[in-house]
């Protein structure tokens, strides 16, 4: 069963929601922090032209909680459907797209009200529970028996089918028994072939616009429910037709409509598998035009009134509700349809090309993915140019244009420079860093200790692959250290490559010539070549809590991070010298296997717990081609702390978000 | 018949004839009573004085968004874009500048509504809030979708999780550490000497209402420790990397980055009155019963008004 339900508006605020089991308001955080904010989703990226159908979304799970979600995008919205994981739901991804459609189309004017937070959608749980307990039965009847008992499970209300089959008769005399009316089926699609609705020709209702319309002035002022219902549908796709919501899936659509068995309905009610009816189901364009193309101003008036009747009333909400509800969705998805078509035609013709074309100079212009698809590539173009990894390059256009789309130009703005912009925010928005790291407050507080732990030194561990500069590296840092007075272990092991345990013994030599007139002091642990360098990390910290070093260092041997045995010996080093700070050191002149290092060195410590942070190196040596920085955060979602910038030991600076965005968008 | 005939209107207008004298009379009193009612019932402020909402992650500041913005407040998750609302200050604030006017007056309701502005404080989209401060005031700006300086701030700290030590605590203060140096920063950078304003800052100690919440002395005395820590470490800490090269930011005088007086000592509150920043540390809670409540928040707010 479901656990919860809610609506939250980008801005953080809980529009509505429905919980029938407490859930830990953690949960839904932990979703929005991590895939919207951080973006670390597994699976890529979908960067779908509209808001993707709840089921394309990556489901996401956390605390024994399974959450689907899906956006409303022009209206910063975000549906989230909370169930246990132990449970397996089908019918939540239906739920999400339908609640989306339903919510956006009933609250669209409020939502869009400038200057305010209150939406008053109290009436919704009516249509939430209708549609609940709606897709429940059918999943239920799918579950328990699906061959024989189709007919029962034909949902209440078939409203698009008869909308449809009126509509047709009025334009073409012959009624086919069989037609399949494209918005019903867009609402039960994928549920299955056996539950779908199946429509029942209207044989005996002959229905012409005069009649219609004289129908419509006598029952104007009626009670609910009197308007008929092609009438309803008709004023919703007029009343609603300019606004456009962004929610369907042309292509699912299409799909399930070929998976879809074609059914007969004879007159005694039998259904006759019909397997050459294929033809005649096609009638995707022609409700389309029919419902568009006949305008109904006059009748709006009524439709209000009855509508805000028809929802105070107790007994018959429910089954009106339903109806309402369905003509909404259909409405909406139909609308869609209708609108795509319309855009082909409008940026086809010559006209629409040169108004485009005003409109990139001057602005105003409300961006569509054709019209990204070329400045993205350049720009894609460009961030590799700049040595950021494809993925991470594809990735970031990606964000780019999922922002954008559907968005207006400033004024005076061209289509490059508002793509600019959006990309200076989105580089900004991966560099920074969650949380930002102060190391020397770090150190401070683990040094003094608490009444609940004692104190110790502060570790900190490099590795990397092999000559990308650990060693200079940590003894910059050792440097900067020793310049705040603290007394720093360097601790050797790397005790494989030949001149390793050497080298420190210079560095650390050359920084007791420093610290003497600094004051600090640095000292090296050292146990020769050859042995297991996880316990000689163990032996050093246990020796420098001992002698009360403040922070030590230690240096690992290189290794090329696709070997597997070599990267095994970490997990047992992580365990051992339990580091407080891994980092990982970088250069800045790798390319595209950035993005692989990164991964797979920060899978390498074992389950809970992983890098964190990157020293990217030898930034000096690249001038603007800063990429790697991109690449290796865009990976692990782990900020880049330092960036060395020369050969000296001064040369270690913390990284400057804005300069960093200033080279690579030069 | 033209207009200048002997029966034409403005003759008949002039002479001495009952229309004559009843439009004239209309016209005469009229025009007063539509004057005043059009000066002071359309003279509303063209903008509203801002309020930044910030804070760090977790404090409540959308929740403080609603409550303000609605009288009730609504549950709320992580936030990912700021949101505008307006709000009206309740009947029983009194504004600074209407201390002295009569309740009656019907202009008092146009200058008790304010724009507020929440602000989203996950680490990553902290820049929604600092860029507000390094822009120019809304009186300067022409478009009202530029983003503004604030009329004033109100920064929002969880006071049940400040903790000395805690991690929520180093957080906080950083980032108040950042607020502050941008304001200062802001008031440096002035060309007039004037300067280019007062900024009041509230504290806003949050979450009253639990049992681990420290009162409002403590939270000002444990955040002020802790801005001065991050101060030294900030000062002994690595330059970055946009320093070297380009000499932009390398002609910055040395003490662009040391908030609050210069020299060592304790950073206190009272030291940004010197950049014409004025922080105020005042405790309350939006969600549950029994504590302080909203109301000396909404008392700090109608006191810059």
């Amino acid at each position: 069963m479901l656990d919860s339900f809610e609506i939250v508006s980008t801005s953080g605020i809980v529009l509505w929601s429905k919980k029938y089991a407490i859930v830990p308001s953690n949960v839904v955080n932990s979703l929005i922090a991590n895939v919207f904010i951080e973006e670390r989703s597994n699976a890529p990226a979908t960067a779908d032209r509209d808001d993707a159908s709840a089921a394309r979304n990556p489901t996401y799970k956390t605390d024994g909680y399974t959450l689907k979600w899906t956006t409303a995008k022009d209206l910063g919205l975000i549906f989230v459907a909370v169930y246990q994981s132990l449970l397996h739901l089908s019918w939540i991804d239906k739920l999400l797209d339908n609640v989306r459609a339903l919510f956006t189309e009933l609250y669209r004017s409020q939502l869009k009200r400038p200057n305010t937070t209150v939406v008053d959608c109290g009436g919704f749980d009516g249509y939430f529970d209708r549609q609940v307990q709606e897709l429940e039965l059918r999943a239920s009847a799918i579950a328990t028996d699906s061959g024989a008992s189709a007919a029962e499970f034909t949902p209440p209300s078939s409203s698009g089918t008869d909308r449809s089959a009126e509509e047709r008769q009025e334009e073409q005399p012959p009624p086919m028994p069989s037609l399949k009316p494209p918005p019903a089926k867009a609402i039960y699609d994928d549920t299955s072939n056996d539950a779908t609705p199946v429509p029942t020709p209207e044989t005996s209702r002959p229905n012409s616009p005069a009649v219609n319309s004289h129908l419509l002035a006598a029952k104007g002022t009626g009670p609910r429910g009197k308007l008929s219902r092609r009438q309803r549908q008709r004023q919703n796709m007029a009343g609603s037709a300019p606004a456009s919501s962004g929610d369907e899936n042309p292509r699912r659509q299409q799909k399930a409509r070929s998976s879809k068995k074609s059914r007969k309905w004879e007159a005694d009610g039998t259904a006759v598998s019909d397997d050459e009816g294929d033809a005649n189901l096609d009638y995707s364009s022609a409700p389309r035009d029919g419902p568009t193309s006949a305008p109904a101003p006059p009748i709006e008036n009524v439709a209000q009134e009855s509508w805000g009747k028809r929802t105070g009333k107790g007994e018959f909400v429910l089954k009106d509700l339903d109806e309402e509800m369905d003509e909404i969705i259909a409405a909406a998805n139909a609308k869609k349809e209708g609108r795509k078509d319309a855009n082909a035609g409008i940026v086809g013709s010559g006209l629409g090309a040169i108004g485009g074309l005003f409109r990139n100079v001057v602005g105003g212009k409300t961006l569509t993915k054709e019209d990204l698809e070329k400045p993205l590539k350049g720009m894609e173009d460009h961030l590799m140019r700049k040595n950021v990894a494809r993925e991470a390059a594809v990735r970031l256009c990606e964000s780019v244009e999922r922002d954008l789309v559907g968005l207006k130009t400033g004024s005076f703005t061209s289509v490059e420079t508002t793509i600019r912009q959006a990309m200076e925010s989105a580089l900004q928005k991966i560099l920074t860093p969650t949380t930002s790291l102060d190391l020397l407050r770090a150190i401070q507080s683990t040094n003094a200790g608490t009444p609940q732990r004692p104190s110790r030194p502060y570790v900190l561990s490099i590795v990397g692959v092999n000559g990308v500069g650990k060693s200079t590296n940590l003894s910059k840092l050792a440097f900067f250290l020793l310049q705040n007075k603290l007394r720093v272990l360097i601790v050797a092991a790397d005790t494989f490559r030949s001149g390793a345990v050497e080298q420190l013994r210079v560095h650390v030599r050359n920084l007791q010539e420093l610290s003497q007139r600094e004051g600090g002091e640095v000292g090296i642990y050292e146990r020769g070549y050859g042995k297991d360098a996880a316990n000689i990390a163990r032996d050093a910290v246990s020796w420098a809590a001992e002698n009360a070093w403040d922070v030590v260092l230690i240096d690992t041997a290189g290794r090329r991070h696709n070997d597997q045995r070599l990267m095994s010996s970490l997990e047992k080093f992580a365990q051992l010298a339990r580091p407080d700070k891994i980092f990982m050191v970088g250069e800045a002149l790798v390319g595209t296997d950035s993005v692989q290092q990164a991964r797979n060195f920060n899978a390498a410590f074992g389950a809970g717990r992983g890098l964190d942070g990157f020293i990217i190196s030898k930034c000096d040596t690249v001038g603007d081609m800063m990429g790697t920085l991109v690449s290796m955060v865009h990976a692990t979602g782990i900020p880049v702390v330092f960036v060395g910038t020369g050969q000296h030991y001064t040369d270690l600076r913390t990284l400057n978000v804005a300069w960093a965005t200033r080279l690579l968008l030069s | 018949m033209a207009w200048h005939d002997v029966d034409s209107w403005p003759t008949v207008l002039l002479g001495p004839t009952l229309t004559g004298i009843l439009v004239t009379l209309l016209v005469a009193f009229l025009i007063p009573i539509l004057l005043h009612q059009f000066l002071y019932r359309a003279r509303t402020p063209k903008t509203l004085p801002t309020f930044l909402i910030l804070g760090p992650s977790g404090s409540g500041k959308t929740s403080l968004f609603t409550q303000l913005e609605r009288g009730t407040p609504s549950p709320t998750h992580i936030s990912q874009v700021p949101a505008t609302a307006t709000a009206t200050l309740p009947p029983s604030i009194t504004t600074e500048s209407n201390r002295y006017r009569s309740t009656e007056d019907p202009t008092l309701l146009a200058q008790r509504r304010i724009t507020l502005i929440d602000t989203p404080g996950h680490g990553k989209l902290r820049h929604h809030a600092l860029s507000r401060l390094s822009a120019p005031p809304a009186s300067k700006t022409k478009s009202a979708t530029v983003p503004s300086f604030p009329h004033a701030l109100v920064f929002v700290v969880d006071a049940a999780r400040l903790a000395p030590g805690s991690d929520s605590l180093a957080e906080a203060a950083a980032y108040l550490h950042d607020v502050l140096l941008a304001l200062q920063r802001r008031h440096a950078r002035a060309r007039t000497s004037r300067g280019p304003g007062t900024v009041p800052v509230l504290v806003a100690a949050n979450k009253m209402d639990l049992f681990t919440a420290a009162p409002a002395k403590v939270v000002a005395r444990a955040l002020e420790d802790e801005v001065g820590r991050v101060r030294e470490s900030r000062a002994k800490g690595l330059l970055d990397s946009g320093g070297g090269g380009e000499g932009g930011r390398a002609e910055e005088d040395e003490d662009a980055g040391w908030l609050g007086e210069g020299g060592e000592g304790r950073f206190e509150f009272r030291q940004m009155e010197e950049v014409d920043v004025l922080v105020e540390v005042v405790g309350g809670n939006v969600l549950g019963g029994g504590g302080p409540d909203v109301q000396a928040w909404w008392e700090w707010i109608g006191r810059q008004l």
